[in-house]
């Protein structure tokens, strides 16, 4: 780091904090995730372990609490003491699922805690984890109030992919070894291939160009993935993208601790959002007939 | 693999020069030839070949093979791996998206317990063998064989490998194809067919406003999950249809259900037919236009008869009813739990009675059309099928069989005595990616090309309204030079039998790659042969079309028995989900650690009980319980919870295997279909799955803990997941969805 | 011995030549006695050696850490360490600034104490890590990096607190040493010699010595106290500057340092005892700087107790869901035995100390002394798994027990302390000569005695005139 960094870093946070707005960034990587439609399937899951190079850990271990699911499906019955379900005898409005990755903090409160930086905010809005800087002091995970991040407690290289199951390893990232932190990454190596892609044709990325695995697998499109920032079509003249489009219909804004809500029944929601994290998932509440 | 044989080359070409997989192989490369010796010329990436920009990936259509469903996939390949897979979006099937199982397809491709060698038996062992001496074994028995001494048994099948497996048979002469799929509709598929004139018809769950099924776990394992998981996304969208589910343990649907029914198993039929008496009685709807005795039927189905027959309150049948008025067109469907029992028919048929009633035939439940080349229309498999063949085995009816894409070993009940019947078979052959039950009781061992190794066209079972023909085409060269593909083993074997139409073929692909030149020009939309050609295997499928037919109600007349048995004892409801399928993916590392969708269990199988009978039985969660039937006993651990009937144990299908199947699923649970009774629906003859009576009772806990993910099963009040009334969605949403 | 003898913090009547000989006699070559607790140490830490090298070979879950609970054991005895290190500086410094005499005798060991205890509390921070050989990172030098650490980050903090304090408390205990050094150098032969001559620095005892001694003391000790306080503060905050149930209390700072306080004030007298028994120092170590040290530290576990319930307290009334599942869960949960130990050990043995008759009792005050310090390691583990268990997504509500790993870490941590600490009494006056010396004038003068001229001139001077045998003090130089 020189000096003439450490003022061009200065001026920039200076002038976001007096302009507000997310505008020093190139993209705001986003996610609305639709309770109503997710099924709890675990594809999303399972996707991702197949882009992300994720190791199996097997029972022991798993039973350790040392899995490594990037992306997990949570499944929770209904409690006990909410109104009709007290003297019920069944679960009788099925269960509720809830698909947790990264949420990509805004305010991330991994960030600040990390001693050497090897998690940080990039110009993408996405909440790094650089494999290479972490030293494994697991700082960021405990103060994680989601959970999400996963320590390489083992090296896993070895039992995780036999031969030949090792080369399905996806070359784009990389294998963790022991001692590392790691956590969703929004499927970084796609979005970096879009928009070497948009960079090699001159042009901006577009809306959906850039799908995670989860979302791309979702067999019922409950997740929805993209820029926060909104993305210009020339063709349609429009600069909103899927996700900002749900995000203002349900009516969450990032960059706030309390939504104000013109319509309070809109379903939009941020798990944990009095933490103030800001995260940049959105989740949908689920819907039963009762 | 024998290195000294393939060239250094081919050898790179395979294990990719370049990323990970290079670095983590190349401490096995091997080192007695090297450059400074100049025996080899090494081309690095640096020149790749054709085709091959290193560094870039390359999506390549094919189709999955992991279950029947047929779904369109595209793969990823890079550098002569394939390392990524993702749904076809021109797939009508599956829309662009992939379930876990189809994700983990990479796993069974790449799995480390492979066969790589065909193996014949000496003595008690199978030994590797070359194919000619393979081939050679199996012209020898099959020389002189009659027809009806034969005898193949497969997974579900279609395409042209169904094509050329027809041909086979009929060049030995015999008609002896048995089809097995545990997880089957055959008896929905019978009961459409006879009441509505088509066994398979199409389910409109988008058209649908509220849905009542029984058992049909069309999420997880009915019909084509992945195509009904896209459809109930549409079902679920405004205006929101309303899903009830009625089963004896939760399934991945019922765990979606805006209202679940714990159903004692048997009685799905008498609440079916509970809910029309309510119909006809409270909500005035016809039932005209159904034969006599199934009125009058209908009409002894008092609500008080009801609640006697199923334990259901009265005032939860009388709602279901008024909801299935309220909210027209409805659609009413019934899966495993229902069917699988003796009257199994008779349930679907009270469930198809209601889709009657409330006027769906032709709203929500169409006609599907017909795929239109019979020869290649997909052959969907049943246990029917795995009886008769047991039955045949034990009677010694074939000299000679065949078995391909099926492991009746495990699937089969011991009580069918299936494994003990086999020996009386001289001669088995078995088509095999791993070293299965089945397989392992061979005497001749082929091993298959993976489903991204392999030539294929595959006809999906379940297709909405159109006829796709879905390619299956290599993304990598094979793993192992001693692999074949089904196809190619096929039309070897045919040539074998000096079938003089198949000589012209050099391979399975030179054979494909014929049928579709000779395809109707009217499929090619004026493209030349090679372009054509291009164009499918682009795009992964062709649609070709299907006839049109229409569905006429028929009345069939069928009772329902008042007495289901011994009404006081456990039912072991065997049940399957998405991820291990009927066994056959225990082997996949990701979907053993991927959790349960329900129980959230990895690694093992366990029981599921209801909290009052885990309190009579004395269990808590992770305890063991001896499950006995009249077949025999399992030891398993029991998870606890609300979604299970009183009166069921429910353990899931998947785990349970032999040793020698697989490092992942060695030494792991039970397989649950191994304690049935070989009781059987008396008109289909289908399996009655969920019809054994068991004796539960505590047994001794081993050191073996049941894991499970997740540390709270509730929210414990805080609000990560939160409900919404369907009213105020309705009033928010309704109208104006986003896509 | 009359019976107001025993309420004197000194025999005033003690001979400063006697004060050199009893001291200088610690030094001499050690007794079976001694190399048997050396044995035990080194015992000690062959298993935190086998521990670490296993861990640092297979990764950290060899500890048995998980997800969640990824910190355990490590950080809480690193905190229970840092914590013991605070004690040195409150007896030397602090009680130094407000001329409480009777701390002469006793601070001496308690520097060392504080030197050694943040040597071993330094480990942990890298035991800890899942990257051992990457720890240096955390250090801002320069390097083609191109990266700073995170200086918002508390461990980053911690890392410049910590080698502050380590460095700064070593000087002040080499510093203190000065007069003591020179005895030594003037009474020891061989390998002693050469060492005591380079320490000593030429000390000669004359007046610009002594007053530039005095300054430089002085100062140190201003330099040390907020120093002190700040290292504790700053191990709070890995805690309060998360946002996690539990860590998350503002009253954190003062906490850990009236815990650091405490656990140091314990474990000076668990060391007090020893070093009186073994090295027959009841000249020095009287049974009423015993009393006097008994009933700070019974002040300091009033304070301590006060700001626990604090931040019960602080709990109750915050309405926080999950800061009020986490309390509970120490009370109720797996973790009560634990928790409940803490309070029995923390805040009510102490009420030992509130009893003449016990505080005098040498063997009560032993057994007291080291449930005090269990207690104030249980804090620290109560302090930071529980939060672990039961954060606020209920997914990763979890109970995890430590390996065999850490227990045996934990283990070699005191078999480190100890054999520091076993080294330094042998190789270092563990009493202070010249204080000693100082508090005996001191005394002389209040009790109205004749002073000598020796005694006025050069209280840590070299040999003294009189008094004292040619044979004494015996420091073999080999």
């Amino acid at each position: 780091m020189s000096l003439s960094n450490l003022i061009d870093d200065w001026s920039r946070y200076r002038k976001g904090r007096e302009e507000g707005g997310f505008h020093d960034y190139e993209h705001m990587w986003g996610m609305s995730i639709d309770l109503n439609k997710c099924i709890g399937c675990n594809a999303c899951s399972v996707a991702c372990y197949a882009e992300n190079n994720l190791a199996v850990v097997g029972k022991e271990k798993f039973e350790k609490g040392q899995g490594m699911h990037w992306l997990r499906v949570e499944r929770y019955w209904d409690e006990p003491d909410l109104g009709e379900e007290r003297t019920s005898e069944f679960q009788q409005h099925g269960a509720s699922f809830l698909p947790m990755m990264c949420q990509q903090c805004n305010a991330a409160t991994c960030e600040p805690v990390c001693p050497v930086a090897a998690t940080y905010h990039t110009p993408d809005g996405l909440n790094a984890q650089v494999y290479n800087r972490c030293i494994g002091s697991r700082y960021c995970s405990n103060n994680c109030p989601f959970r999400l991040r996963y320590f390489n407690f083992w090296s896993y290289y070895e039992d995780s992919w036999p031969a030949p199951l090792q080369m399905q390893l996806n070359p784009d990232i990389s294998v963790r070894d022991m001692g590392v932190m790691e956590k969703c990454t929004f499927c970084v190596q796609r979005i970096r291939t879009v928009k070497d892609t948009a960079r090699m044709e001159d042009r901006k990325v577009r809306d959906g160009e850039v799908q995670t695995a989860c979302s791309q697998t979702c067999p019922t499109g409950a997740i929805e993935f993209g820029d926060m920032l909104g993305m210009y079509d020339p063709e349609t003249g429009v600069a909103e993208t899927r996700v900002t489009k749900m995000w203002r219909k349900h009516q969450v804004e990032l960059g706030k601790t309390k939504q104000n809500k013109q319509t309070p029944e809109m379903r939009g929601y941020r798990v944990f959002e009095f933490l103030n994290t800001d995260p940049c998932v959105m989740y949908l509440d689920r819907v039963r007939e009762v | 693999m024998s290195f000294s044989k393939i060239k250094r080359r081919d050898f790179l070409k395979i294990m990719g020069w370049g990323g990970v997989g290079a670095t983590l192989v190349g401490c096995d490369l091997p080192t007695t030839v090297t450059l400074e010796e100049g025996k080899e010329k090494v081309v690095s990436y640096l020149m790749p070949e054709e085709y091959v920009i290193p560094g870039v990936g390359v999506w390549y259509a094919s189709t999955c093979q992991q279950c029947p469903s047929g779904c369109g996939i595209h793969g990823r390949v890079r550098e002569g791996r394939v390392l990524k897979l993702e749904g076809n979006p021109a797939s009508s099937v599956n829309k662009g998206r992939l379930c876990q199982m189809g994700q983990a397809s990479l796993q069974a491709h790449y799995n480390p317990d492979r066969i790589a060698k065909p193996k014949i038996r000496r003595g008690s062992s199978l030994v590797d063998a070359t194919w000619e001496e393979a081939y050679g074994l199996i012209a020898e028995k099959t020389a002189n064989i009659s027809g009806s001494k034969f005898a193949w048994m497969t997974g579900s099948v279609s395409g042209h490998q169904s094509v050329l497996l027809q041909a086979y048979l009929e060049s030995i002469g015999s008609g002896n194809h048995f089809v097995h799929e545990t997880i089957n509709n055959a008896v929905w598929a019978k009961v459409c067919q006879d009441m509505l004139g088509d066994s398979n018809p199409r389910i409109r769950l988008d058209k649908a406003q509220s849905m009542l099924s029984f058992g049909a776990d069309f999420l997880g394992t009915w019909g084509s999950p992945l195509h009904f998981s896209t459809e109930y996304a549409k079902f679920r969208t405004s205006p929101r249809g309303t899903l009830i589910q009625v089963e004896p343990n939760m399934t991945l649907t019922g765990a979606n259900a805006d209202l679940w029914v714990a159903s004692r198993p048997g009685s799905e039929g008498a609440l079916a037919l509970g809910i029309a008496n309510q119909l006809v009685s409270k909500q005035g709807l016809s039932m005209s236009g159904l034969p006599n005795s199934v009125q009058s039927l209908i009409r002894s189905y008092t609500l008080d008869e009801t609640v006697t027959a199923t334990g259901v309150d009265a005032d939860r049948i009388a709602d279901i009813a008024a909801t299935l008025k309220r909210r027209s067109p409805s659609v009413v469907l019934a899966g495993a739990s229902a069917q699988g029992h003796e009257h199994g028919y008779q349930c679907v048929a009270a469930a198809m009675v209601l889709n009657v009633i409330l006027g769906n035939i032709g709203k929500t439940i169409e006609s599907n059309g017909e795929f239109a080349y019979a020869s290649m229309a997909p052959v969907s498999g049943n246990t029917h099928s795995l009886v008769s063949f047991s039955q045949a085995a034990a009677d010694k009816r074939f000299d000679v069989v065949f078995f391909s894409g099926v492991n009746p070993v495990y699937t089969a009940p011991k009580s069918l005595g299936l494994k003990e019947s086999l020996a009386n078979i001289p001669f088995k052959v078995v088509f095999s990616h791993f070293n299965d039950e089945t397989t392992a009781m061979a005497d001749v061992v082929l091993p298959l090309a993976s489903t991204e190794e392999d030539w294929g066209t595959h006809v999906a079972p379940y297709q909405a309204g159109v006829g796709e023909i879905s390619i299956q085409q290599p993304l990598m060269e094979p793993l192992s030079t001693e692999t074949r593909g089904f196809g190619d083993i096929v039309l070897t074997l045919l040539k074998k039998r000096k079938e003089t139409a198949y000589e012209g073929f050099a391979d399975y692909y030179a054979y494909l790659r014929n049928a579709f030149s000779t395809i109707p020009a009217e499929h090619k939309n004026g493209a030349s042969d090679e372009q054509f050609w291009t164009d499918v295997l682009a795009a992964g499928l062709i649609d070709v079309g299907v006839k049109k037919t229409s569905l006429k109600v028929k009345g069939v007349e069928f009772d329902m028995p008042k007495e289901m048995g011994n009404s006081s004892a456990m039912i072991l409801a065997p049940s399957a989900r998405l991820g291990f399928w009927d066994g056959r993916h225990a082997n996949l590392p990701w979907l053993q650690e991927a959790p349960d969708q329900i129980s959230k269990v990895v690694w093992d199988s366990w029981a599921e009980l209801h909290p009052s009978t885990a309190k009579k039985i004395g269990v808590k969660e992770g305890d063991m319980v001896k499950i006995a039937s009249a077949s025999g006993e399992i030891n398993v651990k029991v998870y606890i919870y609300k979604g299970v009937h009183p009166d069921v144990i429910a353990v899931p299908l998947g785990q349970g295997h032999d040793a020698g199947f697989s490092r992942y699923a060695k030494d792991r649970g039970v397989n649950s279909l191994s304690i049935l009774d070989p009781k059987v629906d008396k008109m289909t003859g289908e399996l009655a799955l969920y019809s054994t009576n068991v004796k539960v009772t505590k047994a001794a806990k081993t050191d073996d803990v049941l894991v499970r993910f997740g540390g709270s099963e509730t929210q414990v009040g805080r609000k990560l997941v939160s409900t919404i009334p369907a009213d105020v969605y309705e009033r928010t949403e309704g109208g104006d969805h986003v896509a | 011995m009359q019976n107001n003898e025993v309420y004197k913090d000194i025999n005033e009547d003690l001979k400063w030549a006697q004060i050199n000989k009893d001291v200088l006699k610690s030094m001499e070559n050690p007794r079976k006695g001694y190399w048997i607790s050396v044995a035990v140490c080194l015992f000690l830490i062959s298993f935190a050696v086998v521990g670490e090298v296993y861990q640092y070979n297979v990764g950290m879950g060899a500890a048995n850490l998980n997800w969640p609970h990824m910190w355990d054991l490590y950080i809480a005895t690193f905190i229970f360490w840092i914590g013991m290190s605070h004690a040195g500086t409150l007896l030397s410094a602090i009680l130094h600034i407000m001329n409480a005499d009777w701390r002469k005798p006793i601070y001496r060991f308690a520097e060392a104490m504080t030197t050694f205890s943040l040597m071993t509390a330094g480990l942990f921070p890298m035991i800890h890590l899942g990257r051992l050989w990457n720890m240096y990172w955390v250090l801002p030098y320069l390097t083609d990096r191109g990266i700073w650490p995170n200086f918002r980050s508390p461990l980053v903090w911690d890392a410049f607190a910590i080698s502050t304090y380590l460095t700064s408390s070593a000087l002040f205990l080499f510093i203190g040493m000065i007069p003591d050094l020179a005895i030594c150098r003037d009474n020891a032969r061989g390998w002693r010699k050469k060492l005591y001559t380079a320490l000593s620095l030429g000390w000669r005892g004359d007046d610009r010595q002594w007053r530039n001694f005095r300054r430089t003391y002085l100062i140190m000790a201003c330099f040390l106290i907020p120093l002190a306080v700040s290292v504790h503060s700053i191990v709070s905050s890995d805690f309060a500057m998360s946002i996690m149930p539990g860590w998350a209390v503002t009253s954190f700072p003062p906490y850990f340092v009236a815990g650091a306080l405490y656990s140091g004030c314990a474990a000076i007298i668990t060391l007090f005892i020893l070093l009186r028994y073994y090295f027959r120092w009841e000249e020095y170590m009287t049974i009423a700087i015993l009393e006097k040290t008994a009933k700070l530290t019974f002040a300091i576990a009033m304070v301590w107790t006060y700001l626990n319930l604090i931040e019960f307290a602080s709990v109750w009334y915050g309405h926080s869901a999950a800061d009020k599942e986490v309390l509970l869960a120490k009370f109720f949960g797996p973790y009560a035995p634990f928790f409940w130990g803490m309070i029995f050990c923390g805040s009510v043995v102490p009420f030992a100390l509130a009893f003449e008759k016990l505080r005098r009792h040498l063997p009560t005050m032993m057994v007291v002394s080291i449930l005090l310090n269990l207690g104030m390691w249980l804090e620290r583990w109560m302090i930071v798994t529980p939060t672990l268990s039961l954060s606020y997504h209920p997914i990763a509500h979890d109970v995890m027990w430590p390996s065999w790993v850490q227990w045996f870490i934990v283990a070699g941590s005191f078999g480190w302390f100890g054999l520091l600490f076993l080294v330094f009494v042998k190789v270092f006056p563990s009493v202070s000569m010249y204080e000693c010396k100082e508090m005996v004038l001191h005394r002389r003068e209040l009790a109205n005695k004749e002073i000598s001229p020796v005694m006025a001139n050069n209280p840590g001077g070299g040999a003294p005139a009189t008094g004292v045998s040619s044979k004494s003090p015996g420091v073999e130089g080999s």
